[in-house]
C-alpha cells in the first residue's frame, strides 16, 4: 500500500475534526446584531406593523388544571393581531434560575422581548442593564393599572407593566374559630391572645414560615409601616431593623416563646400535614396562595370552612405589605418595544383569565372571584377582600438591587429563631447587614448613619 | 503545535521514516488535542479570566444608571473568598464529612469486591449489577428519595428518632452531615466496588495457583495477594472520593429544601453556585469563579498530600 492514500485520509480526518471544532465555536460566536435601533424606529411609528413581527414572551405562570392557559390567552391575541405574533414560553424552574437564563441570553443577544419579573427582582435587572426604559409607552396604559404600576418603575424609568400583586392577608378556618370561641384577630394583641387560647386546645392559628422569611417577614414589616429602603442625598438608606420591624419581631417572638404558633416551613410536608389534620387553622399568607393553598383540604371535612380576612394591624393604620407579585418587563434588545407593550397591556388586563391562574390581577378592573375560590372559601367574595388588601398596601415599600442575596440570610436567621437557637429580631438585623453588603458589592452608594 | 515546528530543526538527522511517523503521531493525536482545548482548557482559562474581573455600576445614582462594566479586579475576588470565614467553614464541613465517609465507603466497597471475586458467591454478575444500581440513579433523584426517608411526616422510621435541637433528628445541625454521608455511601459504594473488582480480575491467575501450591489458605491469598495488588485501585478510588467530597453539592442542596437553617454556603460548591446565581454577597461570575478555583486548589492540595503519603507508605 502506498503512503499517499494514507496521508490523504489523515488530512481528511484532520479537516473534519477541525471543522467540528470550528462549528462548535461558531455557534456561540455568531455576532447576532439585529440593529435594533433601525428596526424599532421604523416600527414605533405604527403600532400595527404592515409586516408580521414576532415577539417572544417568557413566563412562569402555573398553567395548571382548570386554568385558562397562557397559550390559550396568547392564542386569542394572535388571532386578532395577525401582524403582532406572540410566542409564549413557560419557564419551568425557580425564579432565580429564570433570571440567570435571561441574563445569559440577553448578553448573548439572544434574549426574549418580554419576561415575567418579580417586583423584588426589577431593580436588580435594571442595574444589570437587562431591561429597557419604556416609560413613554407605559404612560399610555398607566390608567389601566392600580398601585402596582409603580413597582415596575426604577428610579423614574418604567420598564414594563404589572401583572399581579401579593398583599399579605390572613386565612383562617371560620368553623374551628367559632368552636374555639375566638374572633378573627384585627391587631397583634388580639392575635397573640387568640393564638394562646387555640394552642391550649392543640390548635394553631399561625405558622412561622422560615423558608418564606424574605418576602413574608419583609412584607409584615411593611404592613407595620416600615420602609426598608429609601434614598437620602442620592445614596441608599437601609432601615430594615427599624422599630416597625421590631413590632413584627416581638409579635412572633411572643408566639414562638409561648409555643402558640407552629414552626413548619411553608413548602414542607409538615405544613401540609398540619393543614390536613386540622392542627393548623389559620395563617398569614400572600394573596396568591388563595389560588392553591386549600387544595389539600378538598377531600377532607375542612373543605369550605376557610375564609380570607385582612392582615392584623401591626401599626397605626390598617396596612399590609407586599409578598411577591410580578410584572412583565420589556427586556434589553427587544426589537419592537411599542408592539410588545401593546400586547403587555392587553395580556395583563385579561383579568378573568389571570384570576383563573390563581393571580390577583394588578389591573384596575377587578376580576370576579373564580368559582374554585368561591367553593373552597364557602362562597365568600374572596376577590373583594383581596382588592381591599391591595388598596392597603404600603405604597412606599420598595426593594433594592441585590435583594435576592438578602433573603437567604433572613431564612437562615428565621430557621434559627424557629428552632429556638436565635431570635426573630435577628432576622431583621441580618437583613440590614446583608442589604448594605449587597449594595456595596454592586458598587452603589450607601449612606450609613 | 509550536513544538512540532521547533523540534524539527533541532534533530536534523532524522530519517524520512521517523519524520513520517512523527507527523502521523501528531495527526492522530490532533483530534484529542482539539477536544482537550475545547472542553477542558477553554473553560478553565475562561473561568480564570473571569475570576480576575468584576461587574461594577458606573452610571452613578441609586441604580448605577442601569449600566455596568466589567472592571479588572486583580486578585480581589480571591482575597475576598479566601478571607471569608464561611468558605473555610464549608471546607471544614466537607473535610469532616470525608474523614468519616471515605474510609467507610472504601472499606465496604473493597469488602464487596473481594466477596464477589471469591468463589463464595453464586451469580456474581447479578450481584455486581445490583450493588452498582444506586450509582445509575441520578444523584439528585437519589438525594430526593433519601430526603423523603429523613422527613418525619413521610418517612416510615424518622418519627421514631424524635427531634434534636428543635429540628427533626436526621435534619438537625449535628446529624445532617451523617445523613448526607449515608446518601453518598449508598450511591458510590457500588461504583468504587467496580474499580476494585476490575483491579482484582486483572490479577494473573498464576499467582493464586502458585500460592495454593505453597499451601496458602483462601484468607491468606486475600490478605497477602489480592489486597496488596489492588493498592493502585484504592489510590484511585480514594482520590476520586476526595475530589467528589470537596465538590459536595447535590445532597446538601436537596437537604437545604428540608432544613432551611443550612444557609447558602454550607459547602464550598453551594457557595460557588449561589454566588453565581446572585443569592449571596458578593455575587456574580467573577467572585463565583474565584470560589471555584480556590476550591479546586484545596482539592488539588489534598489529593497531592494523600498521593505522597500513600507513596511513602509503600
Amino acid at each position: 500500500m502506498s503512503v499517499f492514500p494514507k496521508r490523504l485520509m489523515t488530512v481528511a480526518g484532520l479537516l473534519s475534526a477541525a471543522a467540528l471544532g470550528l462549528t462548535a465555536c461558531g455557534g456561540d460566536a455568531t455576532p447576532a446584531d439585529p440593529t435594533p435601533a433601525a428596526s424599532s424606529a421604523e416600527a414605533t411609528s405604527a403600532e400595527t406593523p404592515s409586516e408580521p413581527i414576532d415577539i417572544e414572551y417568557m413566563h412562569r405562570l402555573p398553567d395548571g388544571e382548570g386554568m385558562t392557559t397562557v397559550a390559550e390567552i396568547v392564542g386569542r391575541w394572535n388571532a386578532e393581531n395577525p401582524n403582532i405574533q406572540v410566542k409564549a414560553t413557560k419557564f419551568d424552574g425557580k425564579a432565580q434560575e429564570m433570571i440567570t437564563k435571561l441574563e445569559t441570553d440577553i448578553n448573548a443577544n439572544n434574549g426574549v422581548c418580554l419576561a415575567q419579573l418579580g417586583y423584588a427582582e426589577v431593580p436588580e435587572m435594571f442595574v444589570k442593564g437587562l431591561t429597557m426604559d419604556v416609560t413613554a409607552e407605559a404612560e399610555k396604559y398607566k390608567d389601566n393599572f392600580g398601585g402596582a404600576y409603580g413597582q415596575m418603575s426604577v428610579g423614574g424609568a418604567v420598564v414594563g407593566l404589572p401583572q399581579d400583586s401579593g398583599p399579605l392577608i390572613y386565612m383562617y378556618n371560620e368553623t374551628e374559630f367559632k368552636a374555639l370561641g375566638i374572633e378573627v384577630p384585627t391587631n397583634a394583641e388580639e392575635f397573640v391572645a387568640a393564638a394562646k387560647t387555640a394552642a391550649a386546645k392543640g390548635k394553631y392559628i399561625a405558622d412561622f414560615e422560615a423558608d418564606e422569611a424574605q418576602n413574608w417577614l419583609s412584607g409584615q414589616s411593611a404592613g407595620a409601616g416600615a420602609v426598608w429602603y429609601s434614598a437620602v442625598d442620592d445614596a441608599w438608606k437601609v432601615d430594615a431593623a427599624s422599630d416597625q420591624s421590631m413590632v413584627v419581631a416581638n409579635f412572633w417572638q411572643e408566639l414562638l416563646d409561648s409555643k402558640a404558633a407552629l414552626t413548619h416551613d411553608r413548602w414542607s410536608d409538615a405544613y401540609t400535614a398540619a393543614l390536613v389534620d386540622g392542627t393548623l387553622i389559620g395563617n398569614i399568607a400572600a394573596a396568591w396562595e388563595v389560588g392553591f393553598a386549600l387544595d389539600p383540604l378538598d377531600t377532607t371535612a375542612y373543605a369550605g370552612q376557610w375564609r380570607v380576612a385582612q392582615l392584623p394591624q401591626f401599626g397605626d393604620a390598617p396596612m399590609t405589605g407586599p409578598d411577591g407579585g410580578s410584572g412583565v418587563a420589556v427586556m434589553k434588545g427587544c426589537e419592537y418595544p411599542a408592539q410588545a407593550m401593546k400586547f403587555n397591556n392587553w395580556f395583563n388586563t385579561q383579568v378573568e383569565d389571570l384570576a383563573s391562574q390563581g393571580l390577583v390581577p394588578a389591573a384596575a378592573e377587578a376580576a370576579a372571584t373564580p368559582e374554585k375560590w368561591s367553593t373552597q372559601f364557602g362562597g365568600q367574595d374572596v376577590m373583594a377582600e383581596l382588592v381591599t388588601a391591595n388598596k392597603n398596601l404600603n405604597a412606599d415599600f420598595a426593594y433594592i438591587p441585590g435583594f435576592s442575596a438578602v433573603g437567604p440570610k433572613m431564612t437562615e436567621a428565621a430557621a434559627a429563631a424557629a428552632a429556638g437557637s436565635g431570635k426573630v429580631a435577628d432576622v431583621f438585623t441580618a437583613a440590614q447587614d446583608a442589604s448594605i453588603a449587597a449594595l456595596k458589592d454592586a458598587g452603589l452608594p450607601v449612606s450609613e448613619g | 503545535m509550536s513544538t512540532q515546528a521547533e523540534a524539527a530543526p533541532v534533530r536534523r538527522r532524522w530519517s524520512r521514516q521517523a519524520r513520517h511517523q512523527m507527523i502521523y503521531g501528531w495527526a492522530f493525536a490532533l483530534p484529542f488535542f482539539l477536544l482537550f482545548l475545547l472542553v477542558f482548557a477553554a473553560p478553565i482559562i475562561s473561568s480564570i479570566r473571569s475570576s480576575l474581573f468584576k461587574m461594577q455600576s458606573t452610571g452613578g445614582g441609586l441604580f448605577g444608571g442601569g449600566e455596568r462594566v466589567e472592571v479588572f479586579a486583580g486578585l480581589e475576588n480571591f482575597i475576598v473568598a479566601a478571607t471569608n470565614t464561611s468558605f473555610w467553614g464549608g471546607i471544614g464541613r466537607v473535610m469532616l464529612f470525608g474523614v468519616f465517609q471515605i474510609p467507610v465507603m472504601i472499606g465496604i466497597a473493597l469488602g464487596l469486591a473481594l466477596l464477589l471475586d471469591s468463589f463464595l458467591v453464586r451469580r456474581p454478575g447479578t450481584w455486581r449489577l445490583l450493588y452498582f444500581l444506586p450509582y445509575a440513579i441520578p444523584g439528585l433523584i437519589a438525594a430526593i428519595v433519601w430526603g423523603y426517608l429523613y422527613v418525619p411526616q413521610i418517612s416510615p422510621f424518622a418519627d421514631a428518632f424524635g427531634t434534636s435541637g428543635g429540628q427533626p433528628f436526621f435534619l438537625a445541625p449535628g446529624i445532617i452531615l451523617a445523613s448526607m454521608a449515608n446518601m453518598t455511601t449508598w450511591t458510590f459504594t457500588g461504583y468504587n466496588m467496580l474499580i476494585f473488582l476490575a483491579a482484582l480480575q486483572a490479577i494473573p491467575g498464576d499467582l493464586y495457583e502458585a500460592a495454593r501450591i505453597d499451601g496458602a489458605s483462601g484468607l491468606q491469598i486475600t490478605a497477602k495477594i489480592k489486597i496488596p495488588l489492588v493498592r493502585g485501585a484504592a489510590l484511585l478510588a480514594v482520590l476520586l472520593s476526595i475530589i467528589g467530597t470537596i465538590q459536595l453539592f447535590n445532597e446538601p442542596t436537596v437537604m437545604q429544601t428540608l432544613a432551611s437553617w443550612m444557609g447558602n454556603d454550607y459547602t464550598p460548591m453551594m457557595m460557588a453556585y449561589n454566588t453565581m446565581m446572585g443569592q449571596m454577597t458578593p455575587s456574580g461570575a467573577g467572585p463565583a469563579s474565584a470560589v471555584s478555583i480556590l476550591m479546586a486548589m484545596v482539592a488539588g492540595v489534598l489529593a497531592v498530600i494523600y498521593a505522597l503519603a500513600q507513596r511513602k507508605a509503600d
